[in-house]
């Protein structure tokens, strides 16, 4: 757990200065640091961004209500404007998780 | 071990190829993960109610002292300037943070340059952009902007203004659209701006009916020219009152001794602009007011999108305090009014676009046949950049009336033909109308509007103005000067005496001046009657908006500003008023199924008001097309180019006038079709039409539906627009919703002591789709609200309804 938050807050910090794919960065450290098992370096690494986007992403579709996420779903052809906060998560998700994943297999290959 | 090094070179390898498969642009999806990420993607576009930033430092030196901009509760800003510089800066920094990839994107389109940004599939429209000379005509214009100090500064300060904003900008905070097409903005320029105002031209002065013409005329010859084109509707009724009296000599010219017949050009793509886009403008006295001072009211009519075509705006400054709206990309207020005065625009449809055969010397198209003589061509290379592919290189051939825009070169088989075509076209003067824009924002009275129009030359415009005592109005531009109908077919390109032979001096111009019925008006009809020595054009709107606002005006008395809304909300079908009662006299009713009992009984009852929630407008307007379709379809469609058709008056008048003429019967049958047969016929294919379309008579076919106004978005991206909104009118009637086309501006202002304004459009102040001010004025332009304009004096104190001020310096 400890690993997802760490991930969420560097992560977050860094897209402050650095463009979206940064999250990378610490994911791989982390997941080179932290992590306990290809599951759980995956599982943790994909919590840890996804919620962060997650969280990011609910509070802009409510603060703007909805108007956004709902021009996107019709640009997109999407049925519910949820589903552009839904594909947004996935995405992040799966970075995080294959990211954290790398780093966790290069200390097991690499340092034992 | 050898597994494990296999795991991680699988994982390196599939997290390498996702990050690398969201860094990447596929298809006209942007590259995904910057486009989702929250920190940097769109989601940085959704306003979340954070302060915007109170104070702006921009740097040292451009401004020469601080600009204070307040926001009211409508969005609009009023922008405090210690001089006009720092205005005219500040007018481009605060349109660039609210409209920039509109500004871009219009002048990207005008210059023939979209397919920088959307690849391939613009080419085609581009490549017409440079060939009928855009941008050519932009250097021309702003050669005329450069050469005058005062437009020079507000041009440049402008520029300087938009491209403050732009250097401020991250790439995380750029427009939505931007990030949707994967691009950034690029600096702006004083070139840009002219291309904005020479867009303008082509929208409302792009039309040409050469071709057309000429090819009427060879199918179905002079003869009909005479009796259905140049038919005058009984009910027209000039802009300039008949009663006016011309009192000068006009300036004589010189008339070819035969008629030329042009070879026809079947393959030239005739523009032709949206005959929606119309307008209306009037100004009563103050004589028929209740305030005693003049009213004047405005509703410029255009292709309606999103974001908005216009930008309203407070201009303050110790040499001038103006409102009303602004082009984005031009710096002053188009249509609008200051302390003293106020004035609108209606479109002057006066032919100013001709073509000319051309007999060129040989296949290198560098001389051509002129006066006897061989004249030489000049070449314009055109260079088009393709995002994602090569450059093209197109040459354009340069005639002295214009370009050949349709040429063999590399982009066609036909060699052979040693015949094109060259265009003249008005937009190629050099002009300066910014100069006419500047002062006439600062004009308090009739002789400085007057002074103003010298510099307005197009697109043609039928300028009113009112101030505390007068009104008045100009059908103003530059005209060339030119014999009966020269210009109306196809010319000889190699004969001086087609050339336009001067212009009409400027005191020649029609214009009125507190004319003795207390009102002046235009709704782009016939500018004069046929006292006016020149030619204008042939083809101007038809009369019925026109009349009916000189109607409505001469019947009223103690004029409000209300009454005034109420007008420009006016749905009354002139049109339908004219010819429906000879539709329904001559329909057989005897064996009418119920449902078209009942859609004839509507029309029967029907008051001609098109109200969106009735079904008679929808089955009159289905009815009258099939009809129109039934009377010329088969002659029209009997050659396979483009024809001239009658304008709906004309045809109107012709069936009131005549039963019996030839055109009714359908050629294409044995049998001798009368005009009852056609009008019987259309009224049941129409309503079978209705059926298809809309299912069985009823709600579905209310007008407000039929009428499909949809307002898109302005680079047709699906989900930035408004579709579907229910409204009142039609292309007959003041107020000219039809379909996309529209009142893109509605104005009415009092004079007085203190002017009092009224005014809105069709969208909303913000360009950012993600924003409640992008669409939020729709609904009330709809219902035919008007919201009061808070035109300020000075910066008032912080109050309530002051959303919120921000200082630059």
């Amino acid at each position: 757990m400890i690993l997802a938050i760490l991930l969420a807050l560097s992560a977050w910090l860094l897209s402050f200065v650095l463009p979206w794919w940064s999250l990378a960065i610490p994911a791989v450290v982390l997941g080179a640091l932290l992590g306990t098992s290809g599951g759980h370096s995956f599982g943790f690494g994909a919590l840890g961004i996804g919620a962060w986007w997650l969280i990011h992403t609910l509070y802009i579709h409510i603060a703007n209500d909805g108007i956004l996420t709902g021009r996107i779903a019709d640009l997109f052809s999407l049925p519910h404007p949820s589903l552009v906060i839904l594909i947004t998560v996935i995405i992040g998700g799966l970075t995080g998780g294959l990211a954290t994943l790398t780093g966790y297999l290069f200390r097991t290959t690499f340092l034992k | 071990m050898t597994k494990k090094v296999a795991q991680l070179l699988f994982t390196v390898f599939s997290t390498t190829a996702l990050f690398w498969l969201l860094s990447t642009s596929l298809g006209p999806a942007p590259p995904l993960g910057s486009f989702l990420s929250p920190s940097s993607g769109f989601w940085t576009n959704a306003p979340v109610n954070a302060p915007p930033d109170k104070s702006i430092s921009l740097s040292s030196d451009v401004l020469s002292d601080t600009v204070q901009v307040v926001f009211d509760d409508q969005q609009i800003p009023h922008i405090f300037a210690q001089n006009d510089r720092d205005l005219y800066f500040a007018q481009g920094y605060i349109t660039a943070r609210e409209r920039l990839w509109q500004m871009e994107f219009q002048t990207h389109a005008a210059a023939g340059r979209l397919s920088e940004i959307l690849g391939n599939r613009t080419v085609a429209f581009d490549r017409y952009q440079r060939r009928i000379g855009m941008t050519y005509a932009a250097e021309r214009a702003l050669e005329g902007m450069m050469e005058n100090p005062e437009t020079a500064q507000a041009v440049k300060a402008y520029a300087a203004g938009v491209n403050a904003w732009i250097t401020s900008l991250d790439q995380r905070e750029y427009p939505l659209e931007y990030k949707i097409l994967d691009y950034g903005p690029e600096q702006w320029t004083p070139l840009k701006t002219a291309l904005l105002l020479k867009n303008m031209t082509y929208t409302l002065a792009g039309s040409n009916q050469d071709l057309r013409m000429s090819n009427t005329r060879a199918l179905l010859g002079d003869e009909f020219i005479k009796n259905v084109l140049n038919v005058q509707p009984a009910l027209n009724d000039p802009v300039i009152p008949d009663s006016k009296k011309w009192g000068f000599t006009p300036l004589q010219t010189r008339q070819p001794d035969s008629t030329f017949t042009p070879s026809i050009a079947q393959d030239i793509p005739p523009f032709q602009p949206n005959p929606n886009n119309g307008s209306n403008n009037w100004a009563v006295s103050g004589s028929k007011t209740a305030s005693g001072y003049p009213i004047l009211a405005n509703d410029p009519h255009l292709g309606m999108t999103l974001p908005s075509i216009w930008y309203a705006m407070q201009l303050h400054s110790p040499e001038q305090n103006v409102m009303g709206v602004s082009l984005p990309g031009a710096p002053s207020i188009i249509v609008g009014f200051n302390e003293d005065a106020a004035w609108g625009t209606t479109n002057v449809s006066a032919d100013v676009w001709d073509w000319y055969e051309i007999t060129f010397r040989d296949s290198t198209l560098s001389e051509y046949r002129y006066d006897g003589q061989w004249k030489s061509t000049l070449q314009r290379v055109e260079k088009i950049k393709v995002k994602g592919t090569k450059t093209i290189i197109d040459t354009v051939t340069y005639t002295h009336h214009g370009p050949v825009v349709q040429t063999s070169g590399s982009e066609s088989m036909r060699t052979h033909i040693p015949k094109f075509h060259a265009m003249r076209w008005i937009a190629y003067e050099k002009s300066n109308e910014l100069q006419y824009f500047l002062e006439i924002n600062k004009a308090n009275d009739y002789k400085e509007y007057r002074q103003a129009l010298r510099h307005f030359e197009s697109p043609a415009q039928n300028w009113v103005f009112a101030d505390r005592s007068d009104i008045a109005l100009t059908v103003a531009g530059k005209y060339p000067l030119k014999w009966k109908y020269q210009g109306r077919y196809i010319g000889d390109g190699s004969n001086p005496k087609y050339d336009w032979q001067g212009w009409i001096p400027f005191d020649q111009i029609p214009s009125v001046k507190n004319p003795d019925r207390g009102f002046v008006s235009s709704a782009n009809q016939d500018p004069t009657g046929d006292a006016y020595p020149y030619y204008l054009d042939d083809d101007f709107a038809p009369y019925e908006r026109g009349r009916r606002i000189n109607e409505r005006l001469a019947s009223m008395d103690d004029i409000t500003v209300k009454d005034m809304q109420r007008l420009q909300m006016d749905s009354f079908n002139y049109h339908a008023k004219t010819v429906l009662p000879k539709l329904l006299e001559t329909l057989l009713t005897d064996t009418l199924s119920p449902d078209k009992q009942q859609a004839i009984t509507g029309l029967a009852n029907w008051n001609y008001y098109n109200k969106g929630n009735q079904i008679a407008p929808s089955v009159f307007d289905y009815w009258w097309d099939t009809l129109n379709n039934e009377i010329w379809g088969d002659e029209y469609q009997s050659a396979k180019v483009p024809l001239q058709r009658p304008a709906r008056d004309q045809t109107a008048q012709l069936i009131l006038s005549d039963s019996t003429l030839q055109w009714y019967d359908d050629i294409n049958t044995t049998h001798k079709e009368t005009l009852s047969d056609l009008i019987n016929r259309s009224f049941h294919q129409a309503f079978q039409q209705l059926e298809e379309s809309l299912g069985s008579y009823g709600d579905t076919w209310k007008w407000g539906y039929v009428n499909n106004t949809n307002i898109g978005h302005l680079g047709r991206m699906p989900g930035m627009g408004q579709p579907d909104v229910f409204t009142d009118g039609g292309a007959e009637s003041i107020n000219a919703v039809r379909g996309s086309h529209g009142p893109s501006w509605r104005m009415v202002v009092e004079l007085g002591p203190e002017v009092k304004a009224y005014g809105l459009y069709p969208g909303g102040q913000s360009g950012n789709p993600g924003s409640k001010y992008y669409d939020n004025m729709i609904d009330d332009w709809a219902e035919g609200k008007l919201y009061p304009l808070w035109f300020m004096k000075q910066p008032p104190a912080e109050r309530d309804s002051v959303r919120y001020s921000i200082v630059l310096h």
